[in-house]
């Protein structure tokens, strides 16, 4: 019976979440098909614990934002190591197709101001909930929140002067 | 430094500009959805019922791991302790009975225990009694009983 509610509670978890949570990734991917890596891998880990995750949402996007960066991690390493055997200076970088604002959320904001960022905007949770989370204070859930807006603000403004 | 928040009603999130860049990155818009493929549900599901059979497995092989390196200095300690010496027997008091009566050399192959040499060639049979090893007593018994025997018929 409790099993049979929790497959239900999967069930229903998945459909609510994963193409949401994997339109997310695919902003910060090149393909669909990684896409759809780290949302399953993010699935994965959360049902291989699914009954210590209190927040099984915020659990996903966390997750899912940490296995980007490591994505991003390996593919520069790879481009570094493809540079060094080519020793050619014009070769190209691959063609980004991910999305820069959104990689610039990842990828810029320190984990204290990014992990409110996403269980907030993208997890759908109430600054209580996040609060409750992370363990820190509403208050202080509320000023990582302006902070991290204000350096994302910030860091768009360069990049759109840049590339004026 | 005071810090403006522009959420404050019940933990919603701030209405943003149309313009604000950050409209962009903090709304994802509904186009950006990616379906699930098909019998990804099932698969993940699987890999993770595998995974947390691999960890409840590694948990146990750990927690044996840890009672057997726990158990084994109380097991060796054991082992090494000095062996309470036991208290040897004591001889046999004096007035107890005497050594053993029957001396193995008494049990030593008699003729008679040596089926081959009593069917052995009869060429000299009245030879091999006295030549065999007689240590036994019986034979010895026996040609002290054949020796006065003789004396008598020389005497005549």
């Amino acid at each position: 019976m409790l099993k049979r509610s929790r497959e239900r509670a999967a069930s229903e978890l998945f459909a609510a979440v994963y193409p949401r949570l994997a339109g997310w990734c695919r902003r910060l991917v090149d393909d669909d098909e990684t896409a759809h890596e780290i949302a399953s891998e993010a699935f994965t880990r959360l049902w291989a614990r699914w009954t210590k995750v209190a927040e099984p949402r915020g659990f996903l996007y966390v997750t899912a934002a940490n296995l980007v960066r490591d994505h991003w991690r390996k593919l520069e390493r790879e481009r570094r190591a493809v540079r060094r055997a080519t020793t050619e200076e014009a070769i190209r970088p691959p063609t980004e197709q991910t999305d820069p604002s959104v990689r610039l959320l990842v990828q810029s904001l320190p984990e204290r101001l990014r992990v409110p960022i996403l269980l907030h905007y993208y997890a759908d949770m109430p600054i209580r909930e996040v609060s409750v989370l992370t363990g820190r204070k509403e208050g202080t859930i509320k000023a990582d929140l302006h902070a991290a807006r204000e350096l994302l603000r910030a860091h768009l403004r360069r990049s759109l002067d840049h590339t004026l | 430094m005071t810090t403006h928040f522009d959420e404050e009603d019940e933990g919603r999130e701030p209405d943003f500009a149309l313009d604000d860049p950050l409209t962009v990155i903090l709304r994802p818009s509904s186009a950006e959805y990616l379906g699930p493929p098909p019998g990804r549900y099932e698969s993940i599901r699987r890999g993770a019922h595998r995974r947390r059979l691999l960890r409840a497995a590694a948990g146990a092989g750990a927690t044996c791991a840890v009672l057997v390196l726990a158990a084994l200095p109380f097991r060796l300690a054991h082992h090494d302790a000095p062996v309470t010496p036991t208290v040897p027997l004591a001889p046999p008091p004096a007035s107890s009975s005497p050594a053993p009566t029957t001396p193995p050399a008494t049990q030593a192959p008699t003729p008679s225990a040596d089926p081959s040499r009593t069917s052995a060639p009869t060429t000299e049979p009245s030879r091999i009694p006295t030549a065999s090893a007689s240590a036994s007593a019986s034979a010895a018994s026996t040609a002290r009983s054949v020796a006065p025997s003789a004396v008598p018929t020389r005497t005549r």
